[in-house]
């Protein structure tokens, strides 16, 4: 199986640099896998546990020393890691992306049986790259992935997915589905693995992913557009019909709640505090 | 149902030796641990020693973990051992180097995260070959057994699992030890109350502040008034580029005149000679103009906090023992020297003379001669270390971690043997760890007074004047200090027992009155060049790492009882409040100490949940 993931900013205080204009200082911001790239390499991790899969990991970024994809190997166990770096791969959109990474996960040795995915990334936030890189390898898109269990038998898959549709409580869907297929995994996935040997076997590879990852380089593979063979028209700035004309800040939303400065040390203001807070508890409850 | 040989219940330093040692006899052993990783439930004072009794024999670390020497990441090597007597700026200091190196190989200084992680790492490559390994995160809630005798282990995370036997060493809260009903709950008069803050220090100003070589240490020991009345004391330890500096007293003196943990701690901070020993230059931040957009706000404090970040790193390393070339050092230099210019010219950071803490934190110790177990198993689980009660408190001699290593090693035996006959009976698994504990030469320390050790003390003692402990102590003092008498002296004592010896000499008189009067009699004064700003308990427990439970593993069971009112006061985190006379618990900041176990249905947290220490 594949996950792919991205080197984003790591928006941690201490790490992070502003320009004086309040933009991202990119040179002086450190980078760090992506937080959604993270639960998507944790969730390739499952499978390797449980049904002893292999996992590659795919990145394409700029960096040649890419971080991304050491702390990623360091959190599913990957055997391959898989770089894609070229001058002819910048400036690409979401489009352009899945085109590169689809052609990297064609290259992978064996077949994929499961491609992961985080949700989305941090610093772009559009969740589109997953479904297109999907759409591209012809593998069905599962999205909003909690949890999954492959059938090694029948080659299916089952996973949960949580759904959130506006004013209406949180479903949660179980779909079964033959493989290969496209994951892109929730933020609020989380394995359990309730048995000593699995356990045993978790710590086991958690222990080799860490010396593994130490020496990360031995297992990189560094691709151009050229050893990926792409179609120059389909990558990077040329591949990409997206047209950024202007950035605009995320305006501040009106509060429409009445705030009310308490004194902590005032025993007075607590006990009102306490009084509002029971008031709104008991107006929850429904009889 | 999966089956296992052995389980080994908590992952200090002697469930850990425990795994080594099975591991290296190449039986079959899986340890579960609580906490998420680890070493971040453990933490101790630290020395841990290596021994080499005339009598009897112990296993040592270096000895269970063969590349101890060349690899551990212990602290430094304890070359000093002082003692200190207190009043306000005096300070009367006895050494009691000899005193430390009685039958010893080496005491180092240790912080248990670091250490007990590397245990793990030695252990567990072993563990592995044998099927086995360890599991953190786990916590065990109950045992049953088959009809067979074989044990069925239930935790919170895992499905049940069958073991043939378990080494309990789940510290000095043991759960599986109460639920057994293998021992009691541990009562204030049996234990010692720890508390301990880690603070910060540069290398090379630690080796020069201390008069101590590089990778070499000192320890100080501290009585008198920073005891503020209480029995116990003080200790500063140096670590390699940090110092452990604690407050040891016990419970049911606590009990009696409740004072908060941190306080004593605190008494122990503003004390003249160690608020000069931890004092360091810290930058200050300067307030940001209010009137700035926020966005630039922002971006300062920000850029501030990276800054100050570099500075530490960077100085951390400059003064530091890490090996560089001249150019290196160069390099290093002009990036400090550029940085500091950057935070001072740039972004008015000062700089001021204050200590740096880094981490807080507290357990309980049990005070062997008072609480080792004596019939150390149950069916077939057999209690080691802290668990089973053991650790040696006599005077300055304070040593629990190598006798929790002995312990696992002697326990691992046991079960190894009894995995050889395939006998895990009381007569056979039992008894026979009973035996080998009470072979130990550290039991032989908690039963009875050793008269050599006793004689280094004695002439450490020398220069006191004989009136100032005659009047309390005289005609003992009298008999000790002769060869002949002593001895007799020494054998009526242990005929008399600890049980009765001990409420004369560990009372107020031997760690607060005498050591007051030594200071201001015989005491050097220490002038104070600045008071150091110390953390209230809110700032220690917010800076603690945390993974909250949302279900409390405390329950009260009385919120009208006294003991529960005292813990008010003497909880450390200070989870404890009362309201309309009744006592509330918090349970979010509790940093799993057990001192309100007494009177509590007391759990550790689940797996993963709780604090996390950083140090240890």
């Amino acid at each position: 199986m594949a996950v792919v993931v991205k080197l984003e900013p790591d928006f941690s205080e201490g790490s992070i640099s502003y320009n004086p204009d309040g933009t991202l200082n990119r040179n002086e911001t450190k980078s760090t896998l992506g937080p959604h790239s993270r639960i998507a390499a944790q969730a390739a991790f499952y499978a390797k546990v449980k049904y002893g899969a292999r996992i590659s990991v795919a990145s394409m970024s700029g960096h040649v020393a890419n971080t991304a994809l050491q702390q990623a190997m360091q959190t599913c166990d990957a055997e391959v890691l898989h770089l894609y770096n070229d001058v002819l791969f910048a400036g690409a959109d979401t489009l352009g992306t899945a085109e590169t990474l689809k052609a990297g996960i064609s290259k992978m040795e064996g077949k994929m049986d499961i491609v992961f995915s985080g949700h989305r990334a941090s610093d772009g936030e559009t969740g589109q790259t997953g479904p297109q890189i999907a759409w591209k390898l012809g593998f069905p898109f599962l999205g909003h992935v909690i949890s999954y269990d492959v059938n090694l038998e029948k080659r299916t898959i089952t996973v949960k997915r949580l759904l959130s549709l506006q004013g209406m409580p949180d479903v949660i869907e179980e779909v079964e589905a033959p493989l290969p297929v496209f994951i892109a995994i929730d933020p609020s996935y989380k394995h359990s693995f309730d048995t000593v040997s699995e356990r045993l076997t978790s710590e086991k590879y958690q222990r080799e992913a860490y010396e593994r990852a130490k020496n990360y380089k031995d297992r990189l593979q560094v691709f151009n557009s050229e050893k990926l063979g792409v179609n120059r028209g389909l990558i990077g700035l040329a591949g990409s019909p997206t047209i950024v004309y202007d950035v605009q800040r995320v305006p501040k939303g009106k509060a429409t709640r009445h705030a009310e400065v308490l004194d902590g040390s005032n025993p007075e203001h607590i006990r009102k505090a306490v009084a509002r807070m029971r008031e709104a508890l008991s107006a929850m409850v429904t009889k | 149902m999966e089956k296992y040989d052995v389980a080994i219940i908590g992952g200090g330093s002697t469930g850990l030796a425990a795994l080594k040692q099975l591991s290296n006899l190449g039986k079959q052993a899986i340890l579960l641990e609580a906490g998420s990783k680890i070493g971040s439930k453990n933490i101790s004072g630290g020395i841990l020693y290596s021994k080499k009794p005339r009598k009897g024999i112990v296993t040592n670390v270096e000895q269970v973990f063969e590349n101890f020497l060349d690899d551990a990441p212990f602290e430094r090597k304890i070359t000093k051992y002082i003692l200190h007597s207190t009043s306000k700026d005096k300070v009367y200091s006895m050494d009691l180097t000899a005193a430390h190196d009685y039958q010893a190989n080496f005491g180092y200084s240790v912080l248990l995260n670091k250490l007990n992680s590397w245990f793990a790492k030695q252990a567990v490559e072993t563990a592995q070959k044998f099927g086995g390994g360890i599991i953190p995160g786990v916590h065990v809630k109950s045992v049953k057994w088959n009809e067979d005798g074989t044990a069925i282990i239930q935790t919170d995370e895992l499905d049940e699992f069958e073991v043939k036997a378990i080494i309990a060493a789940g510290g000095v809260n043991s759960e599986i030890a109460e639920m057994t009903g293998a021992r009691p709950k541990f009562t204030p008069m049996q234990l010692y109350q720890g508390v301990k803050v880690i603070v910060k220090l540069p290398e090379k100003i630690i080796d020069e502040r201390f008069g101590v070589s590089s990778g070499e240490g000192a320890a100080h020991l501290f009585a008198g008034d920073v005891t503020l009345n209480h029995i116990g004391g003080g200790f500063l330890y140096t670590n390699r580029n940090t110092l452990s500096v604690g407050a040891v007293y016990h419970l049911d003196s606590q009990l009696r005149n409740p004072t908060e943990p941190y306080r004593l701690i605190d008494a122990l901070l503003k004390n003249p000679m160690v608020s000069e020993f931890i004092k360091d230059n810290v930058p200050v931040r300067a307030d940001i103009d209010k009137s700035l957009p926020q966005e630039e706000q922002l971006r300062i404090r920000f850029a501030v906090t990276k800054l100050i970040k570099t500075w530490y790193d960077v100085r951390e390393n400059h003064l530091s023992s890490n090996e560089k070339d001249e150019q290196a050092i160069a390099d290093i230099k002009a990036k400090l020297s550029f940085v500091q210019e950057q935070m001072t010219a740039k972004y008015n950071v000062t700089f001021k003379t204050d200590y740096v803490e880094a981490e807080y934190g507290a357990k309980l110790i049990p005070d062997g001669k008072r609480c080792r177990m004596k019939k150390p198993f149950f069916k077939n689980i057999l209690f080691a270390g802290d668990a089973a009660g053991r650790g040696i408190f006599i005077g300055p001699r304070i040593e629990g971690l190598n006798v929790g290593i002995d312990d696992g090693v002697r326990a691992a035996n046991a079960v190894a043997r009894a995995l050889d006959k395939n006998d895990f009976s009381e007569s056979f698994l039992g008894q026979y760890y009973s035996q080998s504990l009470e072979e130990s030469p550290y039991t032989m320390d908690m039963k009875q007074i050793d008269q050599d050790y006793l004689k280094i003390f004695l002439d450490a003692a020398r220069d006191v004047p004989k009136d100032i402990i005659g009047s309390r102590y005289g005609p003992i003092l009298k008999m000790m200090s002769n060869r002949t008498l002593r001895g007799i002296a020494v054998k009526f004592a242990n005929v008399l027992g600890y049980d009765k010896l001990l409420p004369m000499i560990e009372s107020e008189d031997t760690y607060v009155k005498v050591p007051i009067e030594l200071a201001e009699r015989l005491g050097k004064s220490i002038p104070i060049s600045y008071s150091p700003s110390i953390l209230s308990i809110a700032d220690r427990i917010s800076k603690l790492s945390y993974n909250d439970d949302h279900m409390p593993h405390i329950k009260i069971r009385d919120p009208d009882s006294e003991y529960m009112k005292k813990m008010v006061i003497l909880c450390p985190a200070k989870c404890y409040s009362e309201e309309g006379g009744k006592i509330m618990l918090q349970h979010e900041g509790c940093i799993d100490c057990g001192t309100c176990s007494q009177e509590t249905d007391w759990k550790h947290p689940r797996g993963e949940k709780g604090v996390n220490y950083q140090y240890g």
